[in-house]
């Protein structure tokens, strides 16, 4: 997986800029280091959850992390980092979601290679387990999708409220059918 | 397991780093395996086409009754055969999760389903040359002995012999190989899978 660690990826982050502006920009580039530090896994995860190979997934996360470097000069602190790079990354996502519905790509043809290393017995289990709740959220409507992710990262109803843009009563709601289709799902795993 | 233990047992599943190590010759097989399906159904596409409609064509346009049930024939041979494709192949197109264990699961499918596809090639085959044979026998003038004609009839029959021996010869090759394949991979899978599990 690419590792977005610093604005390194992004050309034109560090610009010609005046003195307040540079400090400015330092400051900026600081928070958004910060802000990947902090949420960089869940915002893979989150990407991981609405692509279905490895290479989509890091070209949404890097979209994502465009996108939240882009946004994040606008940012007022109105809500919280968490609630500010979840937002972005879910919009982003369904824009990815609604271009990849256009453009259909077999997943044979972007498989990565990995080492042929099996670990032992409990990472496999641990893996199986987690590929099948992976493989799960993936198979759920988006409108459920979005809510048991957030809620898998550690949102609470406020937050995913903000994030989604819908009301906490909604998230409720959609949470306990986002459950009952996970657990179906889950069953049929078994 | 109560709900909020279940959300609290699915959200450490969420957040756990994972990676899927799959051995780079196993994905390598998969991808060409499924290169191959696609083409061997656009190959037995093409067959149909060939088959299907050239027989049906030659017998609208010969209005012969012998060449009617030829084409008839050839349809219920190519249905027999699309039906096995379609049955034989159902679920094994393309991997439904990125992870060893379905890779080497999906394998270890194909490899049955090719080796039941040997019988059926073999079935198919049979059955289509007893037809094939009944037939010219029985629109032929002047009939010889059956035991004669078989063996020494003419080049076409000698031609149609040789095309069996090396039919089943091919069959029995692609068989052993197959079973070879089918070994290594269980091995394989007896490898990485935990005894628990």
């Amino acid at each position: 997986m690419r590792s977005f660690t610093g604005t390194d990826a992004f050309p034109g982050i560090e610009g010609n800029t005046s003195d307040g502006e540079t400090l400015d920009r330092a400051s900026l580039k600081q928070q958004f280091e910060s802000i990947l530090a902090a949420h960089g896994p869940a915002l893979s995860r989150l990407a991981a959850s609405y692509t279905n190979t490895l290479s989509d997934r890091d070209d949404l996360l890097q979209e994502i992390v465009f996108a939240i470097w882009q946004a994040l000069p606008r940012f007022r602190g109105e809500s919280s980092e968490r609630t500010f790079a979840f937002r972005i990354a879910h919009n982003r996502a369904i824009t990815h979601l609604s271009r990849a519905r256009q453009q259909r790509v077999d997943p044979l043809e972007e498989i990565e290679l990995y080492d042929p290393a099996p670990g032992p017995e409990s990472d496999y289990s641990q893996r199986q387990k987690t590929e099948n709740l992976r493989s799960a959220v993936r198979g759920l409507p988006v409108a459920y999708r979005q809510v048991i992710t957030l809620t898998l990262e550690g949102l609470g109803y406020k937050e995913i409220s903000g994030v989604l843009g819908i009301s906490e009563s909604n998230v409720g709601a959609r949470l306990t059918r986002a459950r009952q289709l996970l657990q179906d799902a889950m069953e049929k795993r078994k | 397991m109560s709900t909020d233990l279940e959300l609290e047992a699915w959200r450490e599943q969420w957040q756990a780093p994972v990676e899927e190590p799959i051995p780079a010759e196993l994905r390598r097989k998969v991808e060409r395996q499924s290169r191959l399906m696609k083409i061997g159904l656009v190959c037995d596409a093409l067959v149909t086409l060939v088959i299907g409609g050239g027989s049906t064509a030659w017998a609208v346009m010969s209005r012969d009754p012998g060449m009617a049930l030829v084409a008839v024939a050839s349809w219920l041979f190519l249905a027999a055969a699309w039906m096995f494709v379609i049955v034989a192949n159902r679920g094994i197109w393309e991997p439904t999760a990125v992870d060893a264990a379905t890779f080497l699961d999906l394998s270890v499918r194909r490899c049955q389903a090719a080796l039941t596809g040997v019988w059926f090639a073999a079935t198919l085959f049979v059955a289509e040359i007893v037809f094939g044979l009944s037939w010219a026998y029985l629109h032929m003038e002047g009939r010889p002995p059956i035991a004669r004609w078989l063996l020494f009839g003419s080049v076409r029959i000698d031609i149609v012999w040789l095309c069996t021996i090396v039919f089943f010869a091919a069959l029995v090759w692609y068989r052993s190989r197959k079973r070879r394949e089918l070994a290594q991979l269980l091995n394989l899978s007896a490898e990485i899978t935990p005894k628990s599990m």
